[in-house]
């Protein structure tokens, strides 16, 4: 019985680990799927005016925009194509890296 | 005699109207720089953002739950994008697509101004 329930919260545990997504993964993701070159390498120095700063954001806002641009339900021609590569998992790790950011100008007090 | 004269002051008047139109059209084609009021939004527009935005942790209750994404200091050219987007029915959120539809681009820059207003490039202001 008791082995039985180590097995059982052992299993929460790893569904739990696999759904916050990893974000040294993410790190990486960042960098070779070229994240980095519109939002900057934290999340924190987008290129452009128009592009979001991502540090410290939402993780599961990030999972759902970028799932959003995946599937389509977000329509942008740039986004479409750059979640597009992402595996669910990737996405997740992605998203965990960028949330993981302390040095953000982000907040919601307004 | 007067006939012609009618016809001068007709011929004049249309020249005019013509005259008149084109520099409407000509106004209308090249459309004046819209600029942000942060102030203004302030005051007038925001009663529609914080009841979600100005809550933090607060999380979308429809369709599906999630949090709220943070937009206070985020970069104002985005914000400006994000509201347009949602209001040509490029983004998918029900509300947002609502709240969006009933702005003008005078309050998406009003907006932008006052979400936008405490980001710079060095880091946070507060």
């Amino acid at each position: 019985m008791r082995n039985l329930l180590f097995a059982l919260a052992a299993l929460a545990l790893s569904f739990a680990a696999q759904a916050g997504g990893n974000a040294s993964a993410g790190h990486e993701l960042v960098k070779s799927k070229a994240c980095m070159t519109c939002h900057g390498e934290m999340g924190d120095k987008p290129s452009a005016p128009d592009q979001p700063i991502l540090a410290g954001q939402y993780n599961d806002y990030l999972v759902r925009a970028l799932s959003d641009y995946k599937s389509g339900r977000r329509t942008n021609p740039i986004m479409k194509g750059m979640a597009g590569q992402l595996s669910k998992q990737e996405i997740e790790d992605v998203a965990a890296w960028f949330s993981s950011q302390q040095k953000t100008t982000l907040h919601n007090q307004r | 005699m007067p006939r012609l004269l009618l016809r001068a002051v007709l011929g004049a008047a249309l020249a005019l109207g013509a005259h008149g139109a084109l520099a409407q059209a000509k106004k209308a084609a090249q459309p004046k720089e819209i600029v942000g009021n942060a102030d203004d939004a302030h005051r007038n527009k925001i009663a529609m953002c914080i009841g979600c935005h100005g809550i933090p942790g607060y999380k979308t209750a429809f369709p599906d739950v999630y949090h709220v994404p943070m937009i206070a200091g985020q970069q104002p050219g985005y914000i400006t994008a994000a509201l347009k987007a949602y209001r040509e029915g490029q983004r998918p959120h029900p509300s947002m697509r609502g709240i969006a539809a009933s702005l003008t681009d005078q309050d998406i820059a009003d907006l932008a101004a006052y979400y936008g207003a405490e980001h710079t490039a060095a880091g946070p202001t507060k």
